[in-house]
């Protein structure tokens, strides 16, 4: 018996566990990738689609450069890449590396790729710290782009804000543009903020919006900063346009 | 950190509390540096480590209440020099600094890494909810207040504090073993 257990593994370690590896061979067999006919022409097909997209990716590039390009040229703006974000956790600021030595002042605005990122809210010589519209203290006064209708958009701390409309029953549906408004003081008025994702009209005291951000402010690596003049000094965002007219008295 | 009495013929440069000065001002210095950073890894849900608290932590560990307190108000003030005063962050940072001077450590805990992590853990949920309580404060007494309603705040604080709490407490270890390394050895006893 001993003999025969010893002889055996004898033989099998003489040619090298071959008997072992047809074995395991066998074992895993419904594991291993296998190739059948129909498999076959799928992958072709993958291999066709993975070409394809090897070629678009290829275009985006080159049409991306070009859109960097005129994004440079155009006037006024300061490109900026994005250095850091906001030194807490309750906040939504985003640190370019532009500052006060390249013109940058408190109340410019930024854009990124996708429209508005926020406005700058500090400056030092070569830094200016960013207040993102997605931060739960930032207002936008902004406008459904189709119907006009007006409201403001509040932060949420993620890629998404809400939206607050003035009338009670706003013409807007899912899918809309949202621009800012040319009621906002804070901000220029036209520039893309995002699409309607869903719309809560039985939300009080005004309906709803969610909207989904255009820019990925998550992810963002470059904006351009674009010099504008806030219509009020004060440097709290009000709401814009639900009381113009009562605003050189409370505001020092 | 205390100017030592005792008569030393060393140049300013070389005297044990200028170096201990200066490495305790550069290790403010690099976390403070480190908070604006994302580093890929030290993210979760955009939370990152922090590290002020952690650094708070490491200092009071093993001083008084008001060494804590101290060290709370100074890098709260730095935090609020970062971001923005209001809320202030130097609440939430003196309360950690107290708090953890306070521990019995000797008595429940020992001084060991995990015994710090743990209390990082802890004290990062208590800044969190510090600073949300003066959130929900501002919101409930202000008329015009620009922060969204308690039930956000409550629902975003909770997020945050289990991010911070998870990240900052595995970070603890990278900053607390070489301080603490540093102080046992320049003590002033010594």
């Amino acid at each position: 018996m001993v003999t025969l257990a010893i002889s055996s593994a004898w033989l099998l370690r003489a040619n090298d566990g071959a008997v072992l590896y047809e074995a395991y061979h066998w074992v895993t067999r419904p594991l291993q990738p296998g190739i059948s006919r129909e498999e076959q022409f799928e992958s072709s097909y993958i291999l066709e689609l993975q070409q394809r997209i090897v070629e678009l990716e290829y275009q985006n590039r080159t049409l991306q450069t070009l859109a960097a390009y005129e994004e440079t040229a155009a006037p006024g703006g300061t490109r900026a890449a994005v250095i850091g974000r906001a030194a807490d956790h309750w906040w939504q600021h985003a640190i370019l590396n532009r500052g006060s030595r390249s013109g940058v002042a408190v109340g410019h605005i930024v854009t990124g790729p996708g429209g508005l990122v926020g406005r700058v809210v500090a400056v030092s010589p070569s830094t200016a710290r960013v207040l993102l519209i997605s931060d739960p203290t930032s207002r936008v006064g902004a406008k459904v782009s189709r119907s006009r209708s007006m409201g403001v958009v509040r932060g949420q701390s993620n890629n998404r804000v809400v939206m607050e409309f003035f009338e009670k029953t706003p013409d807007v549906k899912a899918g809309d543009v949202i621009v800012t408004s040319s009621f906002s003081r804070l901000f220029p008025r036209d520039i893309p903020i995002g699409r309607i994702e869903s719309i809560d009209l039985t939300k009080s005291p005004a309906p709803e919006a969610v909207i989904q951000l255009s820019s990925p402010l998550a992810i963002l690596e470059w904006a351009t900063i674009y010099p504008f003049e806030p219509q009020e000094t004060v440097d709290l965002p009000v709401i814009p346009g639900a009381a113009p007219d009562i605003m050189p008295e409370d505001r020092p | 950190m205390t100017p030592t009495a005792r008569v030393s013929s060393l140049p300013l440069w070389r005297q044990p509390w200028v170096i201990n000065s200066a490495v305790t001002v550069v290790s403010v210095v690099v976390c403070l540096l480190l908070l604006p950073s994302r580093v890929p890894g030290m993210e979760l849900l955009g939370v990152s480590p922090h590290w002020l608290l952690i650094w708070v932590v490491a200092w009071s560990i093993k001083r008084t209440q008001w060494e804590g307190a101290i060290a709370g108000l100074v890098l709260g003030l730095l935090q609020d020099a970062m971001t923005s005063p209001h809320p202030t962050h130097t609440l939430s940072l003196i309360v950690v600094g107290v708090l953890t001077a306070r521990l019995q450590k000797q008595r429940y805990l020992q001084e060991d890494i995990v015994s710090v992590a743990l209390i990082v853990f802890a004290m990062a949920v208590i800044a969190e909810t510090v600073l949300a309580l003066q959130i929900s404060l501002n919101q409930l007494i202000s008329a015009d207040s620009l922060y969204p309603s308690l039930g956000k705040i409550w629902l975003y604080h909770q997020r945050i504090a289990l991010s911070s709490a998870i990240l900052s407490s595995l970070w603890a270890p990278a900053l607390y073993y070489p301080l603490n390394r540093w102080w046992d050895r320049y003590s002033p006893s010594s």
